[in-house]
């Protein structure tokens, strides 16, 4: 069999389309994923033991099963247990925002741990009271230490978000192996789509090491 | 909710969900085996001093770290047997892509390793008059071991919730068991749930020893 | 404007007496009921105090600090503070009684602490702006004139891993004063600095002592010791072996551990 990489050119423009709806997905879930993600490294350090141990349940399960379960799942169980069908592309915006939710906690978590005994007793020192603590000294810090872990969350999402294709969601990874079926030429479409994940992933790596070396240069954390 | 759950048809299905369950711990067994062992030779091999050598191998570790594991798993087993013309049974080839993808991570874990040896060491292994490889073996090898062993359990176990992937290409593993089942019996919810159970329960124990080696580590490290 | 009133805030005369500033009632403190620190400390400390305290590793020198300074506590005696009840033994986890008398205290670390996030100007006003409600612009202000009194006004705007050892020592001991503290305890803050940076920071306390600013020093450092010292206390086993001035506990000390522990560090350097 003759390889011709001449071949995909027609069909740059679709794979771009869901190159987009990676991109997209991604970005909205890492955002989503975030937020959910702090709010939950919090919830953690809640004194309650129902309120902790929901979430560490939460976390660990989503941390601890493989995502196309997840997907699955949740694609399944909406429409059975709540008895409403929403779209696949909300369901699997559910699944990925739930996932990045339980990783990135445990960024945070981390991160809110790293900060030294040192610094918690500067701020006895100066009086400062908890709450002002914790808004001006121990979140900005930790949410700095936080960015590079956070970035390279994101990438890992950009690369699981393929699996959505296993549910039907037109993404770079369902296109790509559609075109790859319909042609028969899937040495040639399964190459460029992974060139593809691999020229928007690789600058992204870069960039944590980059942004890692420059906190360290200005804020030494 | 009106959904009455009901797992009762599950026992009848025990048979197939223990052939899944065997073919994901082969899977995750070899490729792991493979990880561990290549991703050591592919780390030193990517820090060489020759770039024609260096090079390659770090593309290679890039390659695989920045691109989706089910694309890898689908190129493996569409792409393989065109390029070279033969055929391999699922499993190998699902061991084959699972266990290169942990190769290049582990080679990260293992390259971290190294570089957290104190500069300082080096030196000192240069004043008591130790041979490079003397070096390597005795001053290099442990401390980079123990750095890396808690990344290298933590890619162990993502490797097992990867390997599911292989289901996607008809690869007869617990996942693909359960989706099967799923379909068959037209209960996703019960299957589903069951089969994420077994995947956390096998993860459980190596994720405790991860954290076991993690705070061993920091006490260490405070001494 | 005289510049004195700008860093030291002086306390009420009487507390020169004695028994009117600090005072330590049969302090006992013991980390996880073994490691004992403080075994029945007392220390009676005088507004025109200048205490430095010496005395070998684990003898409690930096546990009294700490506890003074209200980021540990205690399990038995009390501790006064203007006469007024300031820290109680009675329960471990209320270090401080009075919130008012721990804002009249400062404290200086051997590791600087300096918030690595924020400028230099802006460890400087937090605590002004946020536990004494004061407005930014006052806060900028008082601690250009600090800054400028310390010779670091040019690194305002600088974050602390600019700096060197020296100059972050410096702002920490800024951003204390800005506080207006009667009374600054060091705990050892010249031992993580290189040697040539030392003599930048043991000026600037020379400086407020000059200013009669009361303060409980820790160091290792015997010529700063007595250069500084209007008292000097030598702490052993967590008890207070021997005090006096300068001249009396270096030139001639009573207690054999005092002699032994000084024949050690002054033979070394």
């Amino acid at each position: 069999m003759e390889i011709d990489f001449s071949i995909i050119w027609p069909y740059m423009p679709v794979l771009m389309q869901g190159l987009w709806v990676t991109v997209a997905i991604t970005l909205g879930c890492a955002i989503a994923g975030s937020l959910l993600g702090f709010v939950v490294s919090l919830g953690r350090m809640v004194n309650n033991v129902l309120v902790s141990g929901a979430l560490k349940l939460y976390v660990e399960f989503f941390r601890g099963t493989p995502l196309l379960i997840q997907l699955f799942w949740i694609f399944f169980c909406f429409p059975v247990v709540l008895g409403i069908s929403i779209p696949p592309y909300v369901s699997v915006i559910i699944s990925l925002t739930l996932y990045m939710g339980a990783i990135t906690s445990e960024t945070f978590r981390g991160s809110l741990k790293s900060i030294e005994q040192e610094q918690h007793d500067a701020c006895t020192a100066l009086g400062l009271k908890h709450s002002t603590k914790v808004i001006y000294i121990i979140f900005p810090q930790a949410l700095l230490r936080a960015i590079p872990p956070l970035l390279s969350n994101i990438v890992s999402l950009f690369k699981e978000s393929a699996l959505i294709s296993s549910v039907g969601i037109a993404d770079l990874m369902f296109i790509g192996q559609n075109i790859s079926n319909s042609t028969a030429h899937p040495v040639e479409f399964l190459t460029t789509v992974a060139i593809i994940y691999f020229v928007v992933a690789f600058p992204l790596t870069r960039l944590v090491g980059y942004v890692e070396s420059r906190m360290l240069t200005r804020y030494a954390i | 909710m009106d959904y009455q759950f009901d797992f009762h048809f599950l026992t009848g299905k025990a048979d197939m969900l223990l052939e899944g369950l065997w073919v994901t711990l082969q899977l995750t067994l070899y490729a792991n085996a493979m990880g561990v062992v290549l991703g050591f030779v592919l780390c030193l091999m990517a820090m060489s001093k020759f770039r024609m050598l260096r090079w390659p191998c770090q593309l290679f570790i890039e390659f695989f770290r920045c691109t989706p594991v089910l694309l890898q798993i689908v190129w493996f087993f569409y792409c393989i047997p065109i390029l070279f013309q033969v055929y391999i049974d699922p499993i190998t080839m699902g061991v084959l892509a699972l266990g290169l993808n942990l190769t290049a991570f582990n080679a990260e874990a293992y390259r971290a390793g190294i570089q957290s040896v104190p500069k300082a060491h080096f030196d000192a292994c240069v004043a008591l008059g130790l041979k490079s490889w003397q070096q390597t073996l005795y001053v290099v090898l442990p401390q980079s071991l123990r750095t890396a062993m808690p990344v290298l359990l933590t890619n162990g176990i993502s490797l097992m919730q990867q390997s599911a992937l292989v289901a996607i290409v008809a690869v007869s593993d617990l996942m693909y068991m359960g989706k099967s089942i799923a379909v068959d019996a037209y209960r996703p919810l019960e299957t589903y749930s069951l089969i994420a159970l077994i995947y956390f329960l096998m993860a459980l124990p190596i994720s405790h020893l991860v954290n076991v080696f993690e705070r061993r580590q920091d006490a260490a490290m405070q001494r | 404007m005289n510049t004195a009133e700008v860093v030291v805030n002086m306390p009420p005369a009487n507390a020169m007496e004695a028994g009117q500033f600090i005072q330590l009632d049969n302090v006992f403190k013991a980390y996880n009921n073994e490691l004992v620190v403080m075994d029945g400390m007392n220390l009676d400390m005088r507004a025109d105090d200048r205490l430095v305290i010496i005395g070998p590793s684990g003898s409690g020198k930096s546990s009294l600090l700490r506890v003074l300074m209200g980021l540990e506590g205690i399990q038995g005696g009390d501790i006064n503070f203007h006469g007024q009840p300031y820290i109680k033994s009675e329960n471990n986890d209320s270090k401080v009684v009075s919130d008012e008398l721990h804002s009249r205290v400062g404290m200086v670390f051997q590791h600087y602490t300096l918030f690595p996030h924020l400028t230099v100007m802006g460890n400087l006003i937090l605590a002004p702006m946020k536990v004494h409600g004061k407005d930014k612009q006052s806060c900028i202000a008082k601690g250009r004139e600090l800054l400028a009194r310390l010779g670091l006004e040019d690194k305002v705007d600088y974050y602390p891993s600019q700096l060197s050892g020296g100059q972050k020592q410096r702002v920490a001991i800024a951003r204390a004063l800005m506080l207006e503290p009667e009374l600054m305890l060091f705990d050892e803050v010249t031992s993580a600095l290189d040697p040539e940076m030392v003599t930048e920071v043991q000026n600037v306390m020379m400086q407020l002592a000059e200013q009669k600013m009361a303060m409980i020093i820790v160091t290792h450092d015997m010529h700063f010791a007595r250069e500084i010292a209007t008292r000097v206390v030598f702490c052993a086993g967590g008890k207070i072996v021997e005090q006096g001035t300068p001249d009396e506990v270096f030139g001639n000390p009573k207690e054999a551990r005092t002699r032994e522990f000084l024949d050690k560090v002054l033979h070394l350097n």
